[in-house]
């Protein structure tokens, strides 16, 4: 992945091409569109795509990755380059890390003490100070991560109820729902997980990190990207929780958007559009980074996330999850 | 930097400028391209238009140009290219 260019969303069915050693983005009844090979940082795919071997490979020696999200905004997987970061000097350092379980468990506290703030901090309320107290006691006690994902799934429900009351009543949630998720309300938060999923795992593949090795969530079972799933949580409420209630306060999604059916619900080709154009801007929202000392967009944030995660394999360097700042 | 390419080679070598400013640049007009370039990708679109180029005849004009915030586009008619990211 290079540094500099920028992602791009693909919100309609398409034909990812490769013409003069660039790619050439076909959609139906429009002109094609050429973006240029060094620009791009990865792609997103939010619906049906056509992509041969040429392509494919025209990508991999670019270091870019296509996401690849499915009808219902879960996260289908990814054509990743086939030479990425390796280091087996970073993943030993990770592997022993993870493999103690004092270690182990201090990472998934962190995270787990972080992205509860920034919930609360993202619903921008006092409804949850209480919760929030009696969190570092209760997080201090667990004793193996799966507790601690039980605690956190508490909050979680304790702060989607008070979502609710910030929301007009067609965008509620009602009770968190996901696979498939029951309402809009649903439908968006589950839609903008998996795009956070998916920026936390381009930043990972950034690093020589294993995604796959993670601290909090459990690694026994599935074949999943662990450390992806940690890191997007402390993000999570930042770009979900947040877009969705500044998309019902400023009224960018109407029900239109949503196609709702029995039981079930997912963003229609419009409200994907508008979603993928509200999360474009949202990531390149700069912030001053005090340590840094210059501003920094959310896509960084989440790079350096993953390069804090670098030094605590490598260095000891003590984790500290994000929060913002601002 | 923010980086706007114009171009005006012979007929023949039309296809090869074109060729090598798509892989770096978005195309917006019939001979002019714009885009976000780092300093190396700069100096290899540079060396690149050099060797496919005859310079005792053809012209390349590109204006560097600090952030693409200092660029004010007043636009006409057909819009050719798109450089959005959204597609």
């Amino acid at each position: 992945m290079s540094a500099s260019g920028q992602s791009y969303w693909l919100t309609e069915p398409c034909r990812i091409r490769r013409e003069d050693n660039s790619i050439r983005i076909e959609r139906a009844d429009r002109t094609p569109v050429r973006i240029p090979i060094t620009d791009i940082r990865d792609l997103v795919v939010f619906d049906n795509a056509d992509i041969n071997t040429a392509a494919v490979s025209l990508l991999s020696r670019h270091r870019i990755t296509v996401h690849l999200l499915d009808h219902y905004g879960n996260y289908a997987g990814a054509l990743t380059p086939a030479e990425d970061m390796s280091s087996a000097h970073v993943v030993r350092a990770q592997v022993t890390l993870t493999a103690d379980p004092v270690a182990r468990l201090a990472v998934a506290r962190a995270l787990v003490g972080a992205t509860a703030a920034n919930v609360a901090w993202a619903l921008d309320t006092d409804l949850l100070a209480g919760p929030l107290e009696r969190l570092p006691a209760q997080v201090r006690a667990c004793a193996d991560a799966e507790e601690l994902m039980g605690i956190e799934g508490n909050f979680r429900r304790t702060a989607w109820g008070v979502l609710d009351t910030l929301l007009p009543p067609w965008l509620r949630l009602g009770g968190r729902s996901r696979r498939p998720p029951s309402n809009a309300g649903n439908a968006f938060i589950s839609y903008l997980n998996a795009i956070t999923y998916a920026r936390v795992l381009t930043a990972i593949r950034c690093t020589p990190l294993h995604p796959a090795i993670g601290f909090l969530h459990a690694d026994s079972d599935r074949r999943r990207n662990t450390l992806a799933l940690d890191l997007a949580e402390p993000f999570k409420p930042l770009l979900a929780e947040r877009l969705l209630r500044r998309a019902a306060a400023q009224r960018t999604l109407t029900a239109a958007d949503f196609v709702s059916d029995v039981r079930s619900a997912s963003l229609s080709t419009a409200g994907r559009k508008k979603v993928s154009i509200m999360v474009r801007e949202e990531l390149a929202t700069t912030v001053h980074h005090r340590q840094l000392k210059r501003k920094v967009s959310y896509e960084e944030l989440i790079h350096l996330e993953a390069l804090k995660l670098v030094r605590l394999c490598l260095e000891g360097t003590p984790y500290k999850p994000f929060r913002p700042w601002w | 930097m923010f980086v706007v390419l114009v171009y005006d080679t012979a007929v023949e070598r039309n296809p090869n400028a074109l060729r090598t400013c798509r892989q770096y640049l978005h195309w917006v007009q019939r001979s002019v391209f714009e885009g976000e370039l780092s300093t190396a990708q700069h100096r290899s679109l540079m060396t690149a238009l050099r060797q496919q180029l005859d310079l005792g005849h053809d012209s390349v004009r590109v204006y560097r140009i600090g952030s693409p915030h200092l660029v004010q586009v007043d636009a006409l008619g057909t819009e050719l290219g798109n450089s959005d990211s959204v597609l």
